[in-house]
């Protein structure tokens, strides 16, 4: 299964991979329209400092997920290796976010817990244009694939900031 | 392989569906007592408060024992185990043979010992039919009495009061949610509570319940007489070990298990609120009855069952719940009265807000955050992990601290982070040194 990573040495901790997100996953996807709408979406990615550089951080789709495990109405479930919410299920306990030791689910104001679905609505479209966070990334930092390619990229140099 | 599971909750459907997953040919009986057990035990709260709709608190759909082939025996109690002779036996008298048992068959409300408890009006909060017939009873229920200020009395107490009753929570302790949190964060819930118009009067143990055939009040141990038309009895709960009892299957609080979820008797497991496992903070077995804990050794269980070698790290206390707009998540020995403790590190920002960590050397133990959970998962992680959190301790509490933060930590504790996405990190963290 393809996941995103994030070198983080390549991060400038931009926030462009928040900002797509959150608008990527708001009524309108158009981040001028949202606001004006009175929506203020939620990112699901949060960019934090870190000694190597910055960690661009979301959900990893954990191969034994816990966040699953801890869920009492089965709105954590997993379809194709990836970890998803099903938001009329959720009714906002938080056993999630108790149970995620990456800190990767957002407990909403709106009583649903919110993570990365790996942009489901961006299907068919390629390349770094996959993921919403991966195409906004200007530095190339977050990469989209397996682990074994990303550690080839992981063994370049990089110009350090 | 003929398997039965008693018990069709969370570690019982757990359990039979990792058995399915592993073993498409294993024959699988699962037995309950409950009419239709699929439902998700801590959502009945909801349904009381009118939240969900009965449908929405199914946790697997009605055709969950068809398509997984289960053989199911529904609204049959299973009395008794013969280990010796591989055998359960059901209170109608049927008898079935077993190669593996699992023992998924909960835990029970616990009543105190006090006069009345069988007039009507008096019940538990566990069960669709406690939160069913509580409803159907609400047309002549003006006040009720919760007994016990623990998450179940709570639940059901706010439910209640969603409903228009007048709640009065009567609790021994001094505070509220003793076994959670600490007084602090108790009180900050009292006075939560209070505002929402629910009455708490804590110090107080129940004498008598009161009335004729149905309730009318509960006299207390203070002399004071509580009406009521209803009473919820939320005073913690017990392993059903009825069907062992006088066996060779060991058991304490709980069934004991080891750390394949297997008890004494080679072909016997246990899982869920039944079980007593390892405790990771405690060091000793202790029975942590919660949802997370019985998906896990559910599974854990089963895949032994089914020949595949799993192994159970062990479990820990742990809750979440949301009262109002006010979340807590508390793990470990956050409870009012853990003393097995060296430090602790509190912040309290704001009259909603309370942040705590509870300390062993430089180990973190337990901690309780209230209105802010965000971090609770990477805390809980590491109370869990059992790392020195010497370098980083001053920073767990801080808005701004993330899973960032604990990356060199892992980098140098790898032994104790074996899955799969951690090993992932380390080595991005060594590529890129």
């Amino acid at each position: 299964m393809e996941r995103i990573f994030c070198d983080l040495r390549r991060c400038l901790a931009c926030g462009a991979c928040e900002l797509a997100c959150a608008v990527e996953h708001s009524s309108s996807k158009d981040l001028f329209q949202a606001v004006l709408e009175g929506e203020a979406p939620v990112r699901r990615r949060e960019v934090q400092p870190a000694p190597w550089g910055n960690l661009s951080l979301a959900c990893h789709h954990c191969e034994s997920a816990p966040c699953i495990d801890a869920c009492i109405t089965g709105a954590m479930h997993r379809e194709e290796g990836v970890v998803l919410v099903d938001q009329e299920r959720c009714v906002g306990c938080w056993m999630c976010v108790m149970a995620c030791p990456f800190g990767a689910i957002t407990p909403s104001k709106l009583k649903v817990a919110l993570k990365c679905d790996l942009c489901p609505e961006r299907e068919g479209k390629e390349g770094r244009e996959r993921y919403a966070c991966v195409a906004a990334c200007p530095t190339e930092a977050l990469f989209a694939g397996e682990f074994a390619e990303f550690k080839r990229l992981l063994e370049e140099e990089v110009v350090r900031y | 392989m003929k398997n039965i599971i008693i018990g069709s909750s969370a570690a019982g459907i757990s359990a039979a569906e990792t058995l399915r997953r592993e073993d498409p040919t294993c024959e699988i009986i699962m037995i309950s007592d409950e009419p239709n057990p699929l439902y998700s035990r801590p959502l009945i709260s909801y349904y009381l408060a009118g939240e969900l709709p009965e449908e929405r608190i199914y946790y697997r759909p009605p055709d969950f024992y068809e398509r997984n082939r289960i053989e199911a025996h529904l609204g049959r109690r299973a009395v008794r185990v013969e280990p010796r002779a591989n055998r359960v036996i059901l209170d109608n008298g049927e008898e079935l043979e077993y190669d593996n048992l699992l023992l998924a068959n909960g835990a029970s409300p616990t009543f105190p010992e006090i006069e009345g408890l069988d007039k009507a009006g008096v019940f538990g909060f566990r069960r669709l039919s406690d939160a069913k017939e509580m409803l159907a009873m609400l047309p002549q229920v003006k006040e009720a009495v919760v007994l016990g200020g623990g998450l179940v009395g709570l639940k059901a107490a706010v439910g209640l009061k969603a409903r228009g009753v007048d709640v009065t929570v009567a609790v021994g302790s001094p505070h509220l949610l003793s076994q959670m949190v600490d007084a602090r964060a108790g009180e900050i819930y009292r006075a939560l509570l209070e505002e929402h118009g629910i009455k708490v009067a804590t110090g107080m143990e129940p004498a008598k319940i009161l009335g004729d055939g149905r309730v009318t009040g509960v006299l207390m141990e203070s002399g004071e007489e509580l009406p009521a038309q209803l009473v919820v009895v939320g005073k913690g709960v017990r392993a059903n070990l009825e069907p062992v009892e006088g066996t060779e299957v060991q058991y304490d609080y709980g069934v004991i298990i080891d750390e394949h979820c297997r008890t004494n008797i080679p072909n016997i497991y246990a899982a869920g609120d039944v079980a007593q496992s390892y405790d990771v903070v405690r060091g000793r077995h202790w029975t942590n009855a919660l949802w997370p804990c019985a998906v896990e050794q559910g599974r854990v269980a089963a895949l032994n069952m089914a020949g595949k070698e799993a192994v159970y790290r062990g479990s820990m206390g742990m809750n979440s719940v949301q009262f109002f707009d006010l979340p807590v998540i508390s793990a470990g020995l956050a409870g009012l009265r853990e003393r097995d403790f060296d430090s602790e590190l509190i912040d309290q920002p704001g009259p909603r807000i309370y942040k705590r960590l509870v300390l062993r050397g430089d180990r973190l133990v337990g901690f309780i955050l209230v209105g802010e959970i965000e971090n609770a998962g990477i805390i809980r992680s590491l109370v869990e992990r059992g790392v020195s959190v010497a370098e980083l301790k001053d920073r767990l509490l801080r808005e701004s601290f993330g899973f960032s933060e604990i990356m060199p930590l892992i980098e140098g504790r790898g032994e104790r982070f074996p899955e799969r996405e951690y090993q992932e990190l380390i080595e991005t963290m060594r590529l890129m040194s």
